[in-house]
């Protein structure tokens, strides 16, 4: 086996604790489906036919390997360190998403269940979901907040289109925490047929490290690719940084290679001094236990879960996968963040200069890359994790920058 | 049959949550559940939802629910317990969080998302113990044997069992099922029934009496605070709703 056998000394203990973070604080109602989901995970490890035939759809499906890209141009601008693009928004559905969406479709058989839940920011962990759905024939049903539906409106087309029933969200901040709110719910109502499709590295053991261990390919394919290609390993590795599943899936696979930097980029808002107005949780948050997990959260002091802000759905999310909470305690992963201006300025720079439309999110990583890059000598290596394509992002980035002809287009287009 | 009944501290206000559980108990309520407000109530359906939601925009805190708690408690005689989520007790500090609730007269806590397996890395049980308060253990239809075995060996009081697969206020037919339910819970626990989620009318009353021994009534006495907003008429229909069930 290649990638499911594999191990770090930052794994979690056997009940999911990662350090004093993690572990399973979920209701009565959830823990025999959690302990179900456990076995089932750990039989997977073991099972070489499982792992085959991961594969076998990420080659054919999902379009693995995805491109490990030089980004010469922009190397060339920054003057610094190498920069490779590892673009998993050409997988097919756009994001890094369908790698743990395709794993829990193929666990979900495994477990007869019927039907998949899933919550979703940005969209690309429903279109995912419903894309799975449809390709093994469950049914699906995707919540999403009412105000991540307002920004990401193409995606909730595609999830319809691809069967999905998508409920909106009406309560809280109405955006990716409250979304994991009513998915958890449904899976309390109907959890004997449906299998809770969770979509990051966070939440009750075993889902961190489940999607964790999905998105390691993301690694393995980079560690390979830049041994062809270079023949050493990276300096450093940056990634956005929501509930960490693209991040530890370009990470984890390096933990353990002591020379290798990986930098977690946060969503800075319009500035992590803004009180409510960012997703960083390095900035502010305090340890705390909700949606099952223990982790950092952005909360009040009473344990209230506080009101977050990005120009990005997908990073918009008070609480951090509690495996990334421990790699920052131990010193093996640094944090930084970008605000949504810098994020804006490194899309555009990365679309002007090597033709590539980077998600929002993956924006913020690239932000970090534009800070590092030119402190760094010319033979260093950087590879940061474009986890996702802009196409979602289309009204967004209009309206970021102000584009008359887009916004006349709407306008005659909705008469 | 006995009966517990349900308030959000702080929902519409202060003053009436005092109002209504002395209402309560003189309707003959026999414990009342004072819920702390909080964010993300994961347990929780629409109605409780939302009564946090507007108890946490007036801005009620936890030490605004211990001083309700502290009120009441000199006010009425029978037992009150805080329900509340982890975060809330973690937050406070659990031990801090357990010493003030028993000084404030709590009988016990029912605390949904911290299960026993936890409690090497919590020590919320220990606290309970520390500082006597029931600790009351929530069980499901979905609880395996061996979680039923695990919570039984910490519970006290009574224990609560989940009526259905859902969320609180959740629609409950009380059928078949619910009788090998409870059998199988009674096996493993060797205290008083408790049961909830659902139970709004006296039909359900009826249907449970002979298989439980205290019924929890929540989400639809909320319906009634949502439904009447005069003072005096919404305690008078909140007597006569429970005096109803009683019957
Ligand atoms: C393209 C893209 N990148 C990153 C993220 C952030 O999530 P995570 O931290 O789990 O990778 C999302 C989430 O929606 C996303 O759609």
């Amino acid at each position: 086996m290649k990638l499911f056998n594999f191990k770090t000394k930052y794994d979690a203990d056997n009940s999911g604790h990662f350090g004093i973070y993690g572990g399973r604080y979920a209701p009565e109602m959830l823990i025999p489906a959690l302990e179900q989901l456990e076995r089932e995970y750990v039989a997977i490890k073991k099972d070489p036919a499982f792992e085959k035939e991961f594969f076998y759809y990420l080659k054919t499906y999902v379009g693995r390997p995805s491109p490990l890209y030089f980004a010469q141009n922009l190397t060339k601008k920054l003057g610094g360190a190498k920069i490779y693009m590892k673009n998993e928004g050409l997988n097919h559905t756009g994001a890094h998403k369908i790698n743990h969406c395709l794993g829990q479709a193929l666990l979900a058989k495994r477990m007869k269940k019927k039907r998949l839940i899933a919550e979703t920011g940005a969209g690309q962990h429903g279109v995912a979901a419903a894309t799975v759905a449809a390709r093994f024939g469950f049914d699906c049903t995707v919540y999403m907040g009412e105000e991540d539906i307002k920004r990401q409106r193409p995606n909730v087309f595609w999830m319809q289109r691809l069967g999905a029933k998508v409920i909106p969200v009406m309560e809280g901040s109405r955006t990716l925490k409250d979304a994991v709110n009513a998915a958890l719910k449904d899976w309390i109502t109907n959890v004997k047929d449906s299998h809770y499709l969770l979509g990051s590295t966070l939440g009750p053991h075993p889902f961190p490290s489940l999607n964790r261990d999905f998105q390691q390919i993301v690694g393995y394919e980079v560690r390979n690719q830049l041994q062809e290609l270079e023949g050493k390993l990276p300096d450093m590795l940056i990634a956005c940084v929501s509930g960490g599943s693209n991040a530890l899936g370009l990470f984890y696979r390096f933990l353990e290679d002591e020379s290798v930097r990986m930098i977690g980029v946060e969503a800075g808002g319009e500035g992590v001094s803004k009180k409510g107005r960012h997703a960083s949780r390095f900035a502010g948050g305090t340890l705390g236990v909700v949606q099952g997990y223990k982790t950092i959260f952005l909360q009040d002091k009473e344990g209230n879960i506080a009101q977050t802000h990005s120009i990005s759905a997908g990073l918009d999310y008070p609480g951090i996968g509690p495996q990334f909470a421990y790699l920052k305690d131990v010193g093996r992963v640094e944090f930084s963040s970008a605000t949504d201006k810098e994020a804006l300025r490194a899309f555009n720079l990365t679309v002007k200069c090597e033709g590539i439309l980077p998600a929002l999110e993956s924006s913020h990583a690239i932000a970090e890359v534009i800070k590092q890059a030119p402190k760094l000598s010319k033979d260093t290596i950087i590879v940061v994790n474009i986890s996702g394509r802009a196409d979602k992002d289309i009204f967004i980035v209009a309206e970021a920058l102000g584009d008359k002809e887009w916004d006349k287009f709407i306008k005659e287009k909705s008469k | 049959m006995k009966l517990m009944t349900h308030v959000v501290v702080g929902y519409p206000t202060i003053a009436s949550t005092i109002q209504i559980v002395k209402a309560m108990e003189q309707a003959g309520a026999d414990y009342v559940e004072l819920q702390i407000p909080f964010s993300d109530p994961i347990a929780d359906g629409p109605t409780i939802m939302k009564a946090c939601d507007i108890a946490l925009k007036n801005g009620i805190t936890v030490r605004d629910c211990l001083k309700v708690m502290k009120t009441l408690s000199n006010k009425v005689s029978i037992p009150l317990f805080f329900m509340g989520y982890y975060n809330t007790v973690f937050h406070f500090g659990v031990d801090a969080f357990c010493k003030q609730a028993k000084a404030a007269g709590a009988y016990g806590l029912i605390i949904p998302d911290m299960p026993p397996d936890e409690e090497e890395h919590e020590h919320f049980i220990k606290a309970c113990r520390t500082h006597h308060l029931a600790q009351i253990r929530v069980i499901t239809p979905a609880s395996s044997n061996e979680r039923m075995k695990l919570n039984a060996q910490v519970a006290d009081e009574f224990v609560y069992c989940v009526s259905h697969y859902g969320v609180t206020g959740s629609n409950a037919d009380f059928k078949k099922s619910l009788k090998p339910y409870i059998a199988r819970v009674k096996k493993y626990f060797n205290l008083p029934i408790a049961l909830g989620f659902g139970i709004s009318k006296p039909s359900h009353i009826r249907a449970i009496k002979d298989i439980v021994d205290i019924a929890i009534v929540g989400s639809a006495i909320i319906k009634i605070i949502d439904k009447y907003k005069n003072p005096k008429t919404r305690i008078r229909e909140i007597k006569k709703f429970i005096q109803d069930i009683l019957i």
